[in-house]
């Protein structure tokens, strides 16, 4: 707490008042009032603030000027302390209850896969040399949820766990070309409504057919949003089991896979669809 | 936290015991750094607003922020610091967010002074003095509000509080400077 009229610490400066005051033309009282700011605050130097009390011995004005601005300083000084008088705690803090996620990790004929679920449903599928562990936490927690691995899929608490295990036991039946339509419950979690859309429509393209850019996006009612419907499915968020990879452009070349174009013609072989 | 915590992702305990979850280590710090400098944000909170409400507020998204963000801190970052950069941003764009708001509105920011009360013989009276002086700092424009308070009840020193606001030092130490000029202005003759 700071002693209402004690003067502050003198700052690192170097002197300059004096200085300032021997210049031909220069009025000291001008440089003593200048000056008087920044001793209510502690910025002039030993050698100022000497030269500035040295001044208000021989100067009235200056020294009630000084005076004002002391008893200016004494004012902010009660201001602060009032301000924080009776607080010695923060208040408790009140941190929105956080979504829980578990995630693990899964084999694939298309390289390990990270599975996200929530009690809800499936979250996320990422393509797990895209995406490390610790990424994947860090991600989560930043968009305000808590990721928990687990080892073993029956680790997780009772909801996630069967959504995982369901995720798991169909993709596993998928590739080995046993399974056609997802049943698994999907989790879009706060997901922007456009992004939504085009990811809802993307689900109704079956098994076996591909559909377009520019297709998808006259699907959702809204056909020149073929820029933007790319971008929303470049941020899919469960891949394979929304099936993106159905999607290309309308020249019938691939167009684009987070996962790699690898991969996207491995799952389009897969179902049995080439290409012209 | 931060790039050696690998180690520390969160494991749900195995077994029989599913339902005990082990807390993530990163909650741990963020509690330790929070009860090591919560209260210091939260007078801070308070001298920039002059209000419990307001200040009870920045101090929460103040937290929270620093909650989501705590991951990307490197091992040895200065959570004091951070902290403060945190409190200080947000109580800026709050500012700036409000001002937007009210010329939306059709309103003219104006924030007035009331008129200071006076005795018989002309003397400021106490009590309506540092209410005077308290609100006239409350109508300071923010950065300008935010230099005087890291100055004057921080004791910050001007790098520190040029890296805040983004600005020079030579701009913050003006900054502080004609707060301090204007209070004597208003003020000076009477007290």
């Amino acid at each position: 707490m700071i002693e209402a009229l004690a003067v502050p610490a003198p700052g690192p400066e170097s002197p300059k008042l004096e200085v300032e005051a021997d210049i031909i033309g220069a009025d000291p009282c001008d440089v003593a009032c200048d000056a008087m700011p920044a001793h209510v605050v502690g910025d002039l130097c030993a050698k100022d603030e000497h030269w500035l009390r040295e001044h208000i011995t021989h100067c009235a004005y200056c020294a009630t000027e000084l005076r004002r601005y002391d008893r200016l300083n004494s004012a902010l000084t009660v201001c602060g302390d009032r301000c924080c008088a009776d607080v010695h705690q923060p208040p408790p803090l009140a941190l929105p209850p956080r979504e829980k996620i578990w995630y693990t990790r899964i084999d694939s004929p298309v390289g390990e896969l990270i599975l996200a679920a929530t009690r809800e449903g499936l979250r996320e599928i990422d393509f797990a040399k895209e995406t490390p562990d610790a990424l994947f936490a860090i991600r989560t927690r930043e968009s305000g949820a808590d990721a928990l691995y687990v080892a073993r899929i029956e680790d997780a608490e009772p909801e996630a766990r069967w959504h995982l295990q369901r995720a798991a036991t169909e993709l596993n039946e998928y590739f080995a070309g046993n399974r056609a339509r997802f049943d698994v419950p999907l989790d879009w979690g706060g997901m922007a409504p456009f992004q939504r859309a085009v990811l809802e429509a993307t689900a109704t393209v079956p098994f076996g057919h591909v559909d377009s850019y520019a297709g998808i996006a006259r699907r959702i009612g809204n056909p020149k949003a073929t820029r933007a419907v790319g971008n929303a499915l470049g941020r899919n968020p469960i891949p394979v089991i929304v099936p993106c990879h159905r999607v290309i452009r309308s020249d019938s070349s691939l167009g684009g896979y987070t996962g790699g174009l690898v991969i996207k013609q491995h799952l389009l072989h897969l179902e049995g669809v080439t290409l012209a | 936290m931060g790039k050696a915590a690998v180690h520390h992702l969160p494991m749900a305990a195995s077994g029989a015991a599913r339902t005990a979850v082990l807390e993530p280590a990163v909650h741990q710090s963020f509690d330790g750094a929070l009860s090591r400098h919560g209260a210091e944000i939260y007078r801070y909170a308070l001298h920039l607003t002059r209000n419990r409400p307001d200040a009870d507020d920045l101090y929460q998204e103040t937290a929270l922020k620093a909650y989501r963000a705590w991951d990307r801190l490197p091992c040895d970052a200065n959570h004091r610091a951070w902290l403060y950069r945190i409190a200080t941003n947000t109580f800026l764009s709050d500012k700036r967010k409000s001002s937007r708001l009210r010329s939306l509105d059709g309103e003219v920011a104006v924030e007035t002074i009331p008129a200071v009360a006076q005795d018989e013989d002309g003397r400021l009276d106490a009590g309506d003095l540092l209410c005077d002086v308290e609100h006239f700092i409350g109508s300071l424009p923010p950065k300008q509000r935010v230099a005087l308070v890291q100055r004057k009840y921080l004791e910050m020193g001007y790098s520190e509080i040029a890296a805040m606001l983004g600005c020079s030092e030579e701009a913050a130490r003006r900054s502080v400077h004609e707060a301090l000029r204007k209070l004597r202005d208003r003020f000076g003759d009477r007290i």
